[in-house]
């Protein structure tokens, strides 16, 4: 055999030939054009003046989702629906390519139980615990972890990290990447993916709430073992219980759409519990910055 | 708001119609990129919308003719290189990619010289994978290969030339040992394999 024959063989496998390759390009085309462009000029006159702007290209994935805010609402118009959350997430996510904020708030009772706030900009990011009395934070800022030094004013720089911790659980590293799979829209694609029994409900602002369930385990994913218990974390970094945790059980899940098609707030709740992520200046957010006063790791073990 | 949205034309038929057309012209290649890159069709969808989606907002940017595909082809590696970077739990999985996306069973080679060749492909590196489809799969030139991939030519052109003597070597091997043997066996070691990655 020569290398001719051999390229001939890779040559017939190409995906292309295959019959499910031409509806793979009607599903992504379908998921970026617009349907029913006679109806969207009553929902483009709603809005600002620059939002409407963004809704003339009429093929993009950012106006197909602001139109269908409205189509979903109609007998018949679950399927858009759908749809309309998967382009608000695309659009969500692209828009936080760069950079952006989440508030994380968890309630039981409709009392708080645990909040924090990321940040992001490119690989830099911040991770605040914004519970009272609290205020932990961690922050990466050009590739070096910083944490607050627990014994002293301002803060320790530990280095990559990706060095810290290697055998001890969860790395800030495995940490970070978590975050960047939750910030970067992965978790959102996951969980609207899975939505069932979808409605929808249109908010004064214009902002549309999709309302639907989704299974646990779509949404708190397994992460590993403690004490002989699979550990399940919901997105951010908090560990799943109750219902949760259970991966077959249906949560309740509410995303909301703002009018201009992004993504406001994913809502996830189960018996008491509420737990909420809220997207802001995704796009517009500054890079932290390194913060005041930091020593390093070695200086501090050797003032011990 | 966020800035991405500001560079937006308002009103622009031309821009929609450039848009259009770009889709037209394009699709199936940034579809076919993806396909072969990610891990399922769906994500493959996610991605190829998301490189439009980008495509519409960078329009001013992205070059007229054929050199618009070289620019969709870099900007999809971009988006999926993001997604492999948010998800790296899955990326053992993006190894099995070659073989899954071409697992329909009405595709146009046959079903053993198929598992062969996507066997052959899986037991190359990433990166020799990669140059090697988009060569062959995609019809790229080693000029073309290196924008994509942000390299030299003769870069290129040399880890193309490597990739085709890996491929050719893994799948004459291959072929030697299966050649009295169904596929089935094959498929069967790939997925016992694949279960306890």
């Amino acid at each position: 055999m020569n290398t001719h024959a051999s390229l001939e063989a890779l040559h017939r496998a190409n995906p292309r030939s295959g019959d499910d390759f031409d509806p793979s390009i009607e599903a992504v085309r379908a998921r970026i054009e617009r349907p029913g462009h006679g109806e969207v000029p009553p929902v483009r006159s709603r809005r600002p003046r620059r939002i409407a702007g963004t809704l003339a290209g009429v093929s993009v994935a950012a106006a197909a989702a602001v139109a269908l805010v409205e189509f979903g609402t109609r007998a018949g118009g679950i399927e858009n629906a759908a749809a309309a959350i998967r382009q608000a997430v695309a659009l969500t996510a692209a828009s936080a390519e760069r950079s952006g904020a989440v508030h994380v708030r968890i309630t039981h009772d409709d009392a708080a139980w645990a909040a924090k706030t990321l940040t992001w900009n490119g690989n830099d990011m911040s991770v605040a615990d914004t519970w009272p009395g609290r205020g932990n934070e961690m922050r990466v800022v050009d590739g070096i972890l910083y944490f607050p030094d627990p014994e002293a004013d301002g803060w320790l720089r530990l280095g990559s990290p990706s060095g810290i911790d290697p055998d001890s659980g969860t790395t800030p590293a495995e940490y970070l990447a978590a975050v960047r799979e939750d910030v970067g829209g992965t978790t959102l694609r996951r969980l609207t993916r899975e939505v069932s029994g979808l409605t929808t409900r249109t908010l004064d602002d214009g902002s549309t709430v999709y309302s639907g369930r989704v299974a646990a385990g779509q949404v708190a994913r397994e992460t590993g073992f403690k004490e002989g218990e699979a550990i399940r974390v919901l997105p951010f970094g908090y560990v799943a219980h109750d219902e949760a945790a259970d991966p077959a059980s249906l949560l309740r899940v509410e995303i909301t759409v703002d009018a201009a098609g992004v993504v406001r707030e994913l809502a996830v709740s189960w018996g008491t519990w509420r737990y909420t992520v809220a997207y802001s200046g995704l796009g517009a957010t500054p890079a932290p910055s390194v913060p005041p006063n930091v020593h390093g790791l070695k200086r501090h073990v050797g003032s011990d | 708001m966020p800035d991405t949205y500001t560079d937006m034309d308002l009103g622009d038929a031309d821009r929609q119609q450039r848009f259009d057309d770009l889709f037209a012209a394009f699709g199936s290649d940034v579809v076919a990129y993806c396909r072969w890159q990610s891990e399922s069709p769906s994500d493959a969808q996610d991605a190829a919308s998301e490189v439009f989606l980008t495509a519409w907002r960078r329009l001013d940017d992205v070059p007229a003719g054929d050199a618009a595909r070289i620019w969709l082809y870099a900007t999809a590696r971009r988006v999926l290189a993001n997604h492999r970077r948010s998800n790296r739990r899955r990326v053992a999985l993006q190894d099995r990619l070659i073989v899954e996306a071409a697992a329909s069973p009405d595709v146009g080679a046959p079903d053993q010289e198929r598992e062969l060749v996507h066997e052959a492909l899986r037991r190359l590196g990433r990166r020799d994978r990669e140059v090697l489809l988009l060569a062959e799969w995609e019809g790229l030139s080693p000029a073309e290969i290196g924008h994509v991939l942000g390299c030299l030519t003769v870069t290129a052109r040399g880890r193309l030339h490597r990739a085709r003597r890996r491929f050719r070597a893994a799948f004459e091997e291959l072929s030697s040992v299966s050649a009295p043997q169904s596929a089935r066996p094959l498929r069967r070691e790939l997925r016992v394999r694949e279960g306890g990655s």
